[in-house]
């Protein structure tokens, strides 16, 4: 799901670009810092909307660097069981597919797949078929995420097309 | 015993001699005291009768020696009245009592005092006034005493402890003590038998043994119990006793321990069929196997399991005797153990011959064994199973229902018998908190969490409608954990343990989830499970190689293991990258556990030090690698990225424990690794003990069978040498003893004379010496052997290491290279590798004048501006020595160079880990260090040489320095939005060229000063891909037609070429076909038609001018 989040950076600016145009460069670090990282707590960074407050720069003692704490707002992505989401495949193996959500990486067990599909192994891309519908690589899937992993850097998560209204989209 | 002495008294009457006291506390007088009457009569016929029951328990001897002994047992038989309470004992002694009785009045007398007797003879004389008492009685009073008093011991005596109050049967300080006696582990029951026989043995001799009882415990090995008053007697009972350690000590048991000692816990053995077991012991010892039949006595077992069969016998199965010999010791050895395997006929005949292999019905027979279905069938003792936490795999199980040809049974696992197995493990592994659901009885189907274990009763909170907030307690065997879809779960036991992964698919207990790390599909029962919230990282070893180890990937790279997965590892180089390694790319694992380093205060660094981070991010950390003195590997829980694993400068680390060994920083031979004994730890250069000199010495052998025969040492090992002989080709092990040393002229010496000069070795010169030349020993050399050189293996430093250092001789001069750029100040010499330098070391340079260490540093100082804002802190903390040595600072107003100091080089951020600056060495003087430099030529070619002729002129020499400045410059960081990369897509074209570029119009950069200005392109810099920083270039003004100043740093973005404009121009094709080549504009067709003509070919060109930049004209014009 996808939220509008307020979050905080810290950029530590080095005395050279301390200048008329040192605003531009804080801008510019902040999104290269911040967008398409993951945070457990608040999923992906997809992009930031603005910068509410770039903070006052302190200088710090010692190394002369200037430390800003921003104040961003910024479109985040995490992914919550039961959620129900489209994604694109993106690997095929004997256990399931890998399907990719934006940033996350949804993993699909065999066993979460109808058992109408089964995995052909001569095919090739391998691939989940059925009479009248295939899955594999690059093939469009709406699916229901039943678990999440999340860590520190990274959310990964199991789903599941076997349920109504999921499975291939065309 | 007294007790029949008692009836012998009613019988007689009082003309017995009374010869004992009864011991009024005694129950079992009144007991037998009840005995029928009918048996007096009967001893009184019988006499004869008497004396052979005496003789099934003693061997007789002559009669006068019986007598005898009798009468020394009457005299003692006041202890056998304690000793011996089991009636049977006892109304055989009595009888020789009172048999004795009648033989020896006129002794007993003299034996016993007078009052004693008297106090007898009273006392049986109201005893008989109490059997005459008791014949007065009528019967039905009678018969109701008798049984009265028959049930009362029989309550109190029934070993029935639970309806008499348990405290009246605890023994008190009045009663006899029970004393602990050491012996031979494993002796302890024989050694109560032989107490028992002594006990009977001695009984009617003069020193009976006093002890009452002695007893053992099988849980406590080592040791009796023995019942007596005193610890003498107990020592006395013991003495003569193979096994028991008397002298060990005799210890008296507590009174309140004695209880215990002797509280016997009820044993369940529940052994049913179909239920598993493993075995114990033997070939099959670990083996699961299942129940098929117990024996009536319930000792041995029938078990069926899969045999293990050596189908592959070493020895030659003939002989009955030596196969299971050979059996034996498999069993012993594990690990030589045949794997297990289905018994199948045609293999084993193919093996074993058909005559060993017996058929019936569906049964063979095979060395004594039964196999049944693939199965062998045997009959264990009950000891030699285990019965208890048998926890079967699911491994185990599907091998056992798959049966013998190996295919999938049509029916699947029989998942009642593997729960009913793991039953008893599956409540020792439920926890409050758990999901569980109870799947039996009568509350099947509720779900909850489990509240509380107690025992074995699980209180869960129910899930549901129904229960909502009620408590209810279920039997834990009748819940199992529960898990869904998308669980995170963690494997608690087994193969799998710690093993995570997320849930995707329940079927009744077994639980099927996705491994995190290897994202294979993992199948395990649910009580193996935890709902846990980590990410495991399973098993840490991988091949040889274990997590945090510190690897060799290739001759220059080193990392460290930060994540194993499941047949790969994640690697953290020391330049910060990581990668995905397979444990065949690691070519070793090293060592770095006597590794040292220098921290930011000259510290001594240390693995497991706990160091926080000077400049960057002052991450903290635990030091788990050190590599060559320069990188240090932290791990720090609290880090995300890499496991928390990272890679930072020694140099830059400061201890968190406040140190006592202060160095100080002057301190430089201690600091200076080379300086240090022995070679540097991770340095690979350890060297090894001289090789034996007498290797390769021509030797004769003087004794033994190989007399006489010529040979030469090839190895030796203490005083065994491996000769290799002139004839027959063969390397023989020999004494050195028996050799001497052949000279050319065919005279023989000791083999411990040093060679003289006739001989084939040139005489003291090691061969290990050689290399050992006082070149070696020089700073230059020793410069390699600082950490910073990670190339110390690769062929190019040993190239460097080989050419004659130029400090030695103080000249130098024959490394072109480093000569070069050492002796001449000129900022481009070290592109003598590039045609260009030639010409650029014709014009004038600004530096001409420097030389020697001080425009070594002034030259840094400029790289340094290029390099942006280095502060001066870094120069202070890294190269302590150096500016003393150098004469000027890097302010030092020598370099005219348009204020390279403003340059937005932020090097802070940057990651610099190669900076191979903190040299100790780079303290003694520059020079020192500057082999560094020189090594590294090879190692990274184009960054000395051509591609960086601006970072590196500025560096004059080649520093260590140079390295730090260029990386200082490498990771200048910019804003990601650069407008033009045209430099950078051509940089392969222009760098070395020297093109004439123009900084942009309104570039903006460093406040448009260098707007419009000319420059002349030396290097591009393009930071890694996964740095966000932007590429820099390296340029020097152009002015007049020559080059001003100094280099400076400019974003490469901001650079823009110089079309030619006039014929003559000197221009350099930028790309096209042609590209890279310089050449000069002949003609000028149209305005953007020109005809250059190529210096490479001297051809004539068609070229359009925007392919075409200036450039600074070539030694070919």
């Amino acid at each position: 799901m996808f939220f509008i989040k307020e979050l905080t950076h810290t950029i530590l600016l080095h005395p050279s670009y301390f200048g008329p145009r040192m605003l531009q460069f804080l801008e510019s670090k902040l999104y290269s810092d911040v967008e398409g990282t993951c945070s457990g707590q608040f999923g992906y960074i997809i992009a930031v909307v603005s910068m509410s407050d770039i903070g006052n720069g302190i200088v710090l003692p010692g190394s002369g660097q200037a430390e800003f704490v921003a104040r961003y707002r910024a479109i985040v992505f995490k992914p919550f069981k039961g959620e129900v989401v489209d994604g694109v495949v993106n690997n095929v193996t004997k256990m399931g597919f890998f399907a990719e959500v934006g940033p996350l990486t949804v993993f699909v067990s065999h066993q979460l797949i109808h058992p109408d599909m089964k995995f052909d192994p001569n095919s090739n891309p391998p691939s989940f078929a059925s009479e009248d519908q295939i899955i594999e690589k690059n093939t469009k899937v709406r699916l229901k995420i039943v678990g999440t992993r999340v860590d520190a850097t990274e959310i990964f998560a199991i789903g599941t097309i076997k349920e109504d209204h999921l499975g291939v989209i065309e | 015993m007294s007790d029949y002495e008692d009836e012998s008294m009613m019988q007689n009457g009082s003309d017995d001699q009374p010869t004992r006291i009864r011991d009024p506390l005694d129950e079992e007088d009144k007991e037998e005291d009840d005995q029928p009457p009918h048996r007096t009569r009967y001893e009184d016929d019988e006499e004869e009768e008497e004396e052979e029951e005496e003789e099934e328990e003693e061997e007789a001897g002559d009669s006068r020696a019986k007598k005898k002994r009798r009468h020394r047992r009457s005299s003692v038989s006041r202890f056998i009245d304690f000793e011996a309470e089991v009636s049977d004992d006892e109304e055989e002694e009595d009888y020789d009592d009172e048999d004795g009785h009648g033989d020896f009045l006129a002794p007993e007398a003299g034996d016993l005092d007078s009052g004693d007797l008297n106090r007898r003879a009273a006392d049986y004389a109201r005893l008989n006034r109490r059997e005459r008492e008791l014949d007065d009685q009528d019967l039905a009073a009678l018969a109701e005493d008798y049984s009265r008093r028959a049930q009362r011991p029989a309550m109190r005596y029934s070993g029935d402890l639970n309806d008499v109050p348990q405290r009246l049967l605890m023994p008190s300080v009045h009663d006899a003590n029970l004393w602990q006696v050491r012996v031979k582990p494993g002796k302890e029951r024989d050694l109560v038998f032989s107490l028992m026989r002594k006990a009977i043995d001695t009984e009617y001799s003069a020193r009976p043994l006093q002890i009452f009882s002695a007893f053992q415990r099988d849980s406590l090995s080592g040791m009796i119990y023995v019942e007596a008053r005193s610890a003498k007697q107990v020592n006395e009972a013991c003495q003569g006793l193979v096994g028991i350690y008397p002298s060990r000590g005799v210890a008296l048991v507590p009174i309140e321990e004695m209880a215990s000692l002797l509280q016997i816990k009820k044993q369940e053995v529940t052994v049913t069929p179909g239920s598993w077991v493993r075995i114990k012991r033997g070939k099959y010892q670990g083996d699961l196997a299942q129940v098929l039949d117990v024996t009536e006595n319930g000792e041995d077992v029938g078990l069926k399991f899969i045999p293990r069969i050596d189908l592959n016998p070493k020895d030659e199965p003939s002989a009955d005797g030596k196969k299971r010999k050979k059996q034996g010791t498999a069993g012993v050895n594990n690990a030589l153990r045949p794997p297990q395997r289905f018994f199948n006929y045609e293999e084993v005949v193919k093996v074993y011959g058909r005559k060993s292999v017996a058929r019936r019905n569906q049964i063979y027979l095979f060395q004594n064994d039964q196999f049944k279905d693939g199965f062998i069938e045997k009959d264990f003792r009950l000891t030699a199973i285990q019965l208890d936490n048998v926890n079967p795999t699911l491994d185990e199980i599907t091998r056992f229902t798959r049966g013998q040809d190996g295919a999938e049974s049509d029916t699947p696992v029989d998942l009642s018998i593997i729960a009913e197995a793991s039953r008893k493990a599956a409540i020792a592994v439920l926890q409050p908190g758990d999901h569980v659901e109870v799947f039996e009885g009568e509350q099947s189907g509720v779900q909850g969490t489990v509240q509380s274990v107690e025992q074995d009763i699980v209180t869960i909170t129910p899930v549901g409608v129904d229960f909502d907030g009620q408590k209810v307690q279920i039997p834990a065997r009748s819940v199992r954990k529960r898990f869904k879809p998308g669980d995170h779960v963690k494997v608690m036991t087994g193969t799998n343990a710690d093993e995570t992964g997320l849930v995707v698919s329940v079927s009744d207990n077994i639980v099927t989830f996705l491994s995190d790390m290897s994202l294979q599909e993992v199948s395990v029962f649910s009580k193996d499970l935890r709902e846990a919230a980590e990410v495991g990282s399973g098993t840490n070893i991988v091949g040889n190689y274990e997590l945090h180890d510190l690897v060799q990937l290739d001759p220059q790279t080193v990392g460290v293991i930060y994540k194993t997965e499941r047949d790969s590892f994640r690697v953290l180089d020391q330049n910060g990258q990581t990668r995905l390694v397979k444990p065949h790319q690691i070519s070793m694992r090293r060592d770095s556990i006597r590794a040292v380093a220098n921290d930011a205060e000259g510290h001594e660094l240390r693995i497991n030090d706990n160091v926080k981070e000077l400049d960057g991010l002052g991450r903290k950390g635990r030091v788990i690698h050190i590599h060559q003195s320069f990188y240090a590997f932290l791990h720090n829980r609290d880090v995300a990225e890499n496991s928390g694993v990272f890679v930072t400068r020694a140099r830059s680390l400061v201890s968190l424990a406040p140190k006592g060994n202060l160095l100080k920083a002057g301190d430089l031979s201690k600091m200076n690794p080379s300086m240090m004994g022995g070679g540097m730890v991770g340095s690979g250069m350890i060297g090894r003990g001289p090789r034996d000199r007498l290797i390769g010495t021509p030797v004769m052998v003087t004794k033994g069978p190989s007399k006489g025969v010529a040979g030469v040492i090839k190895d030796t090992n203490g005083n065994l040498a491996r000769v290799e002989l002139l004839t027959g080709n063969k390397v023989i092990s020999i004494d050195k003893s028996k050799l001497r040393r052949r000279k050319p002229d065919g005279t023989l010496e000791d083999l411990d004379r040093k060679p003289t000069g006739g001989d084939m070795r040139p005489p003291s010169v090691n061969p290990n010496m050689v290399p050992r030349t006082p070149s070696w020993k020089t700073p230059g050399w020793q410069g390699g052997m600082t950490p910073n050189i990670q190339t110390a293996k690769t062929p190019a430093w040993q190239a460097s290491s080989r050419t004659p250092n130029p400090y030695l001789d103080g000249g130098g001069g024959k490394t072109p290279a480093w000569n070069v750029s050492s002796r001449t100040p000129n900022p481009y010499a070290d592109g003598g590798k590039t045609p260009a330098w030639n010409v650029s070391s014709r014009t004038p340079n600004p530096y001409a004048g420097g030389g020697g260490s001080g425009s070594g540093w002034s030259g840094g100082g400029g790289g340094g501006g290029g390099g942006g804002g280095w502060s001066s802190n870094n120069w202070g903390g890294q190269t302590p020595g150096r500016t003393n040595d150098t004469s000027n600072d890097w302010q030092a107003d020598t370099w005219g160079a348009p204020t390279p100091r403003e340059a937005p080089t932020p090097y802070d951020s940057a990651p610099t880990p190669a900076f191979s600056a903190p040299t100790p060495g780079y303290g003694l003087g520059q020079q020192t260090t500057a082999p560094v430099g020189v090594t590294r030529i090879p190692n990274t070619p184009g960054y000395f040489s051509a591609q960086t002729p601006g970072v590196f002129d500025s560096l004059d020499d080649g520093t260590g320095f140079a390295l730090w400045v260029r990386l200082a410059i490498n990771s200048i960081v910019f804003a990601p939005d650069s407008p033009d990369e045209w430099v950078v897509k051509h940089k392969d074209k222009l760098i070395g060229n020297k093109p004439i570029l123009k900084v942009r119009e309104s570039s903006g950069w460093d406040d448009g000063k260098m707007d419009k200005k000319m420059v002349v392109l030396l290097d591009v810099t393009v930071p890694r891909d996964d740095i966000e920083a932007e590429a820099s270039a390296s340029a020097a003004l152009w002015e007049n037609g020559m080059q001003v100043g100094d280099p400076i740093a400019i974003p490469a973005r901001h650079l823009q070429p110089v079309h030619p404009e006039q014929l003559g121009h000197t221009v350099l094709v930028f790309t096209g076909t042609l590209a890279g080549k310089q050449g000069i504009v002949r003609s000028i067709e149209s305005d953007s038609d020109f005809v250059v003509q190529i210096f490479e070919d001297q051809v004539l060109e068609d070229i359009s001018k925007d392919y075409l930049t200036l450039c600074v004209p070539d030694q070919f014009e």
